[in-house]
C-alpha cells in the first residue's frame, strides 16, 4: 500500500506523465509501497493510452470513400433528374389535354351528320337559293396541312354556308388527297338526301292549287260462261 | 475599321458561372472527403467501437455536410465541422442501439452484452480493451471528444482546441480530468489482470 500522503501526488504525476519532482521525488526514492503504487499507476495511464489509441486510429476500411462518392452521386442525381419530370409532366399534361380535345373533336364530328337534320331545316331554303354557292364552299378543301403532310388533307365540310357558325360545328375530316374530292362529293349527295323531305314541307299549303282528283272510269265487265268459250 | 466584339447573352453567362460555381464547389468537396473522410469516420469509431456502425455514421456525416456545405461560410473550419457531426450522429446511434437493447433484454431477459462487434473488432479487443471502452462510454460527452481527438494521430492540442472552438487550456483540462476519470474506472481491472 502506497502512504496515503502522497497517493493523489502519485496519481497526478502518473497522470501528467512527467517525472516526480521535489518531496514525492525524495519519497519515491525512500518508500519502495510508493514507487510500486507509482510504477502500477504510470503502466495503468500507459495501458489507457494504448486502448485509446487503439480505439482513436482504426484502419479505415477501403469501402468508405468509393461509398460517400457513390452517395454523393446518387444525391446528385435526383436533383438534377428533378428538373426533368417537371418538363416531361408538364409535356405529357399537355400532351394528355391535346389527345383528350383531339377525341372530342372527332366524336363530335363522327355524331353530327345525324344530329345535323334540325339544324339542316332551318337553313333548307338557303341551301335551295344557293345551292352553287355551297358547293363551291364545299368543295374547297382547308389545305393549310396538305403541304406539310402529304398523305392527308384537312377537308371542311360547312353545315351551312350563310350562318356565321362557330369553328368547332364545322366536321373536319382527315382524308388523304386523292379522296379529298371523293369525299366532298359523298357529303353533298348526303346533305341533299337528307334534305329533300324538308325541302318539301318548306312549301306554302296556302298558295298551292286545291286538288283536283278525275273519277276513275271502269268499262263494263264482260262476263262469259267457260262451257260458250269452249262451244267456241 | 470597325470592330466587331461577340457578346454573350447575360443569361447563358449567368448560367455558365453558376455551373463553374458549381463544379468549383464539388472538387473541393471531393478534396475535403479524402482529407476528412478517415477523421470522420474516427471520431465514430471511437464513439461507436463498431466498424460497420461507424462506416455508416462517417457516409452519413460527409453526406450531410455536402448538403449544407454552400452554406458554410468559413471552409477551413469544414474539418471541425465534420468531426461535431459525426460525433453528435455516433452518440445519437449508440442512444439509439443501447434503447433497442434495452428493448431486447426486456423481451428475452439474457444476460448483459457489448454492442454486436465485427470478427476484426473481435480479435482486436482484449479484456482489457472491453472495460476501456465501457470506461470510455460513461465519459461525459465533452471529455470523450476531446480524448478522442487527443488519441488520434497528428492531432496536437492547438488542432484540438480549434475543432473544438475552445482555448488550448481547456482542451488540455478536459483530457487531463478524461484520462484521470478513466484510470479511476480501470484500477481495479488492472489490479486484477495483474494479480493473475
Amino acid at each position: 500500500m502506497p502512504c496515503e500522503h502522497y497517493q493523489n501526488a502519485l496519481i497526478e504525476a502518473a497522470a501528467t506523465g512527467f517525472e516526480p519532482k521535489g518531496e514525492l521525488r525524495a519519497h519515491l526514492a525512500a518508500c519502495a509501497a510508493c514507487r510500486t503504487a507509482f510504477a502500477q499507476e504510470q503502466s495503468l495511464f500507459f495501458s489507457v493510452d494504448e486502448g485509446l489509441r487503439a480505439v482513436a486510429n482504426p484502419e479505415v476500411p477501403a469501402s468508405l470513400l468509393p461509398r460517400v462518392r457513390a452517395r454523393l452521386a446518387d444525391e446528385a442525381a435526383p436533383i438534377r433528374s428533378r428538373r426533368f419530370p417537371t418538363f416531361v409532366l408538364a409535356g405529357a399534361a399537355v400532351m394528355v389535354v391535346a389527345l383528350l380535345a383531339a377525341r372530342t373533336a372527332w366524336h363530335t364530328n363522327v355524331e353530327q351528320p345525324p344530329s345535323n337534320t334540325a339544324s339542316d331545316s332551318t337553313t333548307s331554303s338557303a341551301v335551295r337559293q344557293q345551292p352553287q354557292a355551297q358547293n363551291s364552299n364545299a368543295a374547297t378543301p382547308v389545305t393549310g396541312n396538305s403541304g406539310a403532310h402529304p398523305q392527308v388533307a384537312a377537308t371542311r365540310i360547312p353545315a351551312h354556308p350563310a350562318s356565321p357558325a362557330p369553328r368547332d360545328s364545322m366536321p373536319e375530316v382527315l382524308v388523304p388527297p386523292d379522296q379529298e374530292v371523293l369525299l366532298v362529293s359523298y357529303a353533298e349527295q348526303w346533305r341533299q338526301r337528307k334534305r329533300l323531305p324538308l325541302v318539301a314541307a318548306d312549301f306554302d299549303v296556302t298558295n298551292l292549287s286545291p286538288l283536283q282528283i278525275t273519277p276513275i272510269q271502269i268499262s263494263q265487265l264482260d262476263v262469259k260462261l267457260m262451257a260458250e268459250e269452249q262451244a267456241q | 475599321m470597325q470592330e466587331l466584339v461577340l457578346i454573350q447573352p447575360s443569361g447563358t453567362l449567368g448560367k455558365e458561372s453558376a455551373r463553374e460555381a458549381q463544379a468549383d464547389a464539388s472538387r473541393e468537396f471531393e478534396a475535403r472527403i479524402a482529407e476528412c473522410g478517415p477523421l470522420a469516420y474516427r471520431v465514430a469509431r471511437g464513439v461507436l467501437r463498431n466498424s460497420a456502425d461507424a462506416e455508416d455514421v462517417a457516409q452519413e456525416a460527409l453526406l450531410r455536410a455536402y448538403r449544407s456545405f454552400d452554406r458554410l461560410r468559413d471552409r477551413n473550419r469544414f474539418r471541425a465541422w465534420l468531426v461535431r457531426i459525426s460525433f453528435r450522429l455516433a452518440l445519437d446511434r449508440l442512444r439509439s442501439a443501447k434503447r433497442r437493447e434495452q428493448r431486447d433484454v426486456l423481451w428475452s431477459q439474457p444476460a448483459h452484452q457489448p454492442p454486436t462487434a465485427t470478427a476484426e473488432d473481435l480479435a482486436a479487443s482484449s479484456e482489457f480493451q472491453a472495460h476501456l471502452d465501457r470506461a470510455l462510454e460513461e465519459l461525459p460527452e465533452k471529455l470523450r471528444l476531446a480524448l478522442l481527438l487527443a488519441a488520434m494521430e497528428g492531432h496536437t492540442i492547438d488542432e484540438i482546441a480549434s475543432l473544438l472552438g475552445i482555448p488550448a487550456g481547456t482542451v488540455k483540462s478536459r483530457i487531463f480530468v478524461a484520462r484521470k476519470q478513466l484510470a479511476e474506472k480501470l484500477r481495479c481491472h488492472v489490479n486484477i489482470t495483474k494479480t493473475r
